[in-house]
């Protein structure tokens, strides 16, 4: 039996939990005073100590991320959250925001606090209107409580937070796409720097983290480093949101530690397969990363260490179930129809290469395919990966190569149609 | 600080954190590239300048890359040609290959890059290619066909980073982005054209020169414009058919980085049209063609009955050289010389960047020799007036007029103009030097070679002052 975690789900079954009053009577926003009265180093440091993982799909640990921000630097710094959920399978910020927009306000004011930064900006996929609503309320509540704008809870802190709503695009995910498009330009990812250094809003030093990753923060600084730390394995300290969809009796997202066996999870939250059929396969991590055969879920504990031992990623931890029954030519095909029209078309193998990976397998499922459009869309995938700015195109090349090679018989039987 | 780098085997010596692309471009290594240009700085998004780096498991884009000491490179290794012919092949996925048709064939770097990596089959039924718009007409007189584009991005840049007049931008993602113009906008700046000579492939075509002439027949020559005193540098591109005229196609810019760095403006750019267009031919007195030596004969006559009573005007785009004989020419007859600047003034032309509001191209020319460039309040009338091109011979009142001219001025001109008048070549058919605003030496070489040339100034003196002995 698997345990649920709450780091940052314990008050999502509380009815009216998005709304102010009924959420202070649960202790929303306890943790300021404590945050708010400590030295911005000593909650670096516990970041940094807690071990805690970017939630937004690379893993990258948040501690060194915070690191990276300039001390005394006469610029001013912001704080930039990433709420583009977009990636297909994932749908874990959306309930934070929508059942406890309170807990990532205040995560983003302890964050701001830590980093000195006196504006803060939430990016939010255009197609979550309702949940900007919920959350634009919040932050209005918010405004008129006295938790953000001048002197927060009396303290010598000031934050502003602006919602910003994206445009539809999914690269906008992508932390310098998302600024590019924050700073009123198109979503193109930026070159990538040659040495660590901070992200860049309108040339100022800028911390760009998930909602998951900042509403995690409160908890952290209430209950100190190492209690996060139980949670998790030695590397992937810490819980997550993970989701379940695609076919399985009960779609959902559960917050539990890293670590936590997948099948038993699929099986114990998601009540099994639909239908009471078999397995085939997962794709673990959001639609982005390799999928996983049936004997490979059975290995595979949910932590970024041992999936990526079995050649794919824990991404944002939104699993896409896929039965016995299930066509793996028409999945990829409709993954890659998502990635044709989603790429953004700055570089050049990844803005021709979605598209022809995409019309060389509707040919294929056509049944006027041979066995050289199978090779062409695997020299595709090699093509697309590692030549580009950012990691749309080896993401795409890592899904087409996963499906093709775990798979191939059934691509080659759609040739002989 | 200079390093140590070394490219395919040979040590290079350069300075710490150049750009790679700049240093391989300079040390002439072939790197195929779309989108980096010197003036725009790199964009990454064409991805053609993959070289190998000793130490990195990854292909990289020399226009992202900065030397580093020790650094080894590599660009001709198999992987990186395979690398560089997987990414043109993409390029070419959905370009339409109408190169018969298409104006931008034979200075086209898709048609380069396939020569050095293409020869592969194609992927693709032309049938499945993306449809986009042809021959759109931006404005300014550029002309985009979208499907040829390879949306490197260097026309965006430019009316973004240069002329920020932000009139262009890509729209549409995928392979269905496309360059266009901002709503309701058209192409509208002072420099617009130069993005068809950025466009690395037949995207961008000038309205102006399409389908007028093959690139491969024309003749490049270098030269300096004379549509100001800024003295941009550009190559006169002109073709001469076998029996016609040598004829002049385009001006392009020549890259100086003195002066006018990779540009020009568009007006400098067409006034090549000038040098061809409402010409001054014949030798005329009395509105009727006189030979040669009537015409010499005509004129000293003229010199002898007015004595102590010549002023003589120069125009101020002559070159240096003419202007010194027809100098001393003038203190031979004992005349004065006058180049009144002022004529040529045009505020409304100037900019602070490549357009001067001193619209003549030899203006410091005539200061270094000393020509007076006004007409003083007390001197306005002269017996006889001899007139070298200078665009306002009215500013004094004469009773005579001798004129050497490049161009038929106005309507009157055509119907009745009494006055002796001798043909001049213009600048692209004579030769010298020029100083321009920055007081920059520069030489223009004689381009264009009629079959029945107009003689220069130089030629004139010394046939005139050939005749007074």
């Amino acid at each position: 039996m698997i345990e649920e975690v709450k780091v940052v789900s314990h008050r999502f079954n509380i009815n009216n939990s998005h709304l102010l009053d009924t959420i202070l009577s649960y202790g929303a926003y306890r943790v300021l005073p404590i945050g708010l009265s400590m030295k911005k180093d000593s909650i670096l440091d516990m970041i940094v100590q807690s071990g805690l993982r970017g939630k937004g799909g690379g893993g990258a640990l948040a501690g060194e991320k915070w690191l990276l921000m300039p001390k005394d630097d006469p610029r001013p710094s912001y704080l930039v959250v990433n709420c583009d959920e977009s990636e297909p399978g994932t749908f874990k910020d959306r309930q934070i925001i929508t059942k406890d927009p309170h807990l990532l306000i205040e995560g983003m004011i302890l964050t701001a606090y830590a980093i000195g930064a006196n504006i803060a900006y939430i990016y939010i996929r255009g197609e979550y209107q309702d949940f900007e609503a919920i959350l634009q309320k919040a932050i209005d509540d918010a405004y008129e409580k006295g938790y953000l704008g001048e002197n927060i809870i009396g303290k010598n802190f000031n934050l502003d937070i602006t919602i910003h709503r994206g445009a539809g695009a999914y690269i906008c995910g992508e932390k310098s796409a998302l600024l590019e498009s924050l700073e009123g330009k198109r979503g193109h990812p930026r070159l990538k720097p040659k040495a660590k250094e901070p992200e860049w809003y309108f040339g100022n030093p800028t911390l760009v983290n998930n909602v998951e990753t900042i509403t995690s923060v409160p908890f952290i600084i209430e209950n100190r480093a190492a209690a996060y730390k139980r949670f998790g394995t030695e590397n992937s300290s810490g819980s997550m949101l993970f989701a379940l969809s695609g076919h399985i009796e009960k779609a959902g997202v559960h917050e539990v530690a890293f670590g936590t066996s997948m099948l038993e999870f699929i099986n114990q939250f998601g009540g099994g397969v639909k239908n009471g059929k078999k397995l085939k396969a997962v794709i673990p991590g959001g639609s982005s990363t390799p999928i996983l055969t049936a004997d490979e879920v059975a290995k595979a504990t949910l932590d970024y260490e041992t999936l990526r031992s079995l050649g794919s990623s824990l991404g944002t931890g939104g699993m896409i179930i896929m039965d016995e029954d299930t066509d793996m030519v028409e999945a990829l095909k409709n993954l890659l129809e998502f990635y044709h029209d989603e790429s953004c078309g700055q570089c050049t193998p990844c803005r021709e290469g979605t598209g022809l990976t995409d019309t060389l397998l509707a040919k294929i499922l056509d049944g006027r395919g041979s066995s050289k459009d199978i090779d062409k869309l695997l020299d595709l995938a090699d093509i697309m990966n590692g030549k580009t700015i950012c990691v749309f195109a080896p993401a795409v090349s890592g899904v087409i190569q996963s499906f093709i090679s775990k798979f191939r018989d059934e691509f080659e039987k759609k040739e002989i149609k | 600080m200079s390093i140590n780098i070394k490219i395919d085997d040979t040590n290079f010596e350069v300075e710490d954190n150049s750009l790679l692309i700049d240093i391989l471009l300079k040390n002439d290594i072939k790197i195929p590239h779309f989108c980096y240009h010197e003036a725009l700085g790199a964009d990454g998004n064409c991805r053609m300048c993959m070289v190998e780096i000793a130490g990195q498991k990854r292909p990289q884009i020399a226009c992202d890359t900065f030397a580093k000491e020790g650094m080894e490179v590599f660009t001709k290794t198999a992987s990186i040609h395979a690398v560089r012919q997987d990414i043109l092949e993409l390029e070419l996925i959905n370009h339409p290959i109408d190169c018969p048709t298409c104006d931008q064939a034979g200075e086209c770097k898709l048609q380069d890059y396939y020569m050095d990596y293409g020869f592969y089959e194609s992927a693709i039924n032309s049938s499945d290619k993306i449809k986009h718009e042809k021959h759109k007409d931006l404005g300014s007189n550029v002309i985009l066909d979208q499907e040829r584009c390879v949306l490197c991005a260097r026309c965006t840049r430019f009316t973004t980073d240069i002329t920020k007049t932000h009139e262009l931008g890509i729209i549409g993602r995928g392979d269905e982005a496309r360059v266009t113009t901002m709503p309701n906008k058209k192409l509208d700046n002072p420099y617009a054209m130069n993005i068809v000579d950025l466009c690395p492939v037949g995207a961008l075509t000038s309205k102006d020169f399409r389908f007028s002439q093959r690139s491969w027949l024309l003749t490049s020559s270098p030269s300096v414009c004379h549509g100001c005193d800024k003295g941009c540098n550009i190559y006169i591109d002109h073709n001469k058919l076998k029996y016609q005229d040598a004829k002049i196609y385009r001006f392009k810019p020549r890259y100086n980085k003195n002066i006018n760095g990779h540009f020009i403006c568009d007006e400098g750019r067409l006034s090549y049209k000038e040098l061809e267009e409402n010409r001054q031919y014949n030798l005329l007195s009395d509105n009727k063609v006189i030979s040669k030596n009537i015409a010499i004969e005509t004129l000293n006559s003229k010199i002898n009955s007015y004595k102590n009573n010549i002023t003589i005007l120069v125009d101020a785009n002559l070159y240096n050289e003419e202007l010194e004989a027809i100098k001393s020419y003038a203190l031979s007859i004992g005349a004065k010389i006058f180049s009144p600047l002022s004529s040529y003034m045009d505020n409304a032309f100037g900019d602070d960047w490549l357009k001067s509001s001193m619209r003549a191209s030899n203006a410091k020319g005539i200061k270094s020799l000393s020509i007076n460039t006004e007409i003083t309040e007390d001197y306005t009338t002269t017996g006889l007036l001899i007139n070298f091109n200078h665009p306002n011979p009215d500013l004094l009142s004469y009773l005579e007029l001798v004129e050497f001219k490049t161009h038929i001025n106005n309507e009157k001109d055509k119907e009745e103009n009494l006055n002796l008048i001798f043909p001049l070549a213009v600048s692209s058919e004579s030769e010298g030097t020029l100083i321009n605003k920055n007081n920059i030496t520069q030489y223009c070489k004689k381009v264009i070679n009629k079959n029945s040339p107009t003689p220069t100034a130089l030629e004139w003196i010394l046939d005139i002052t050939g005749d007074i002995k």
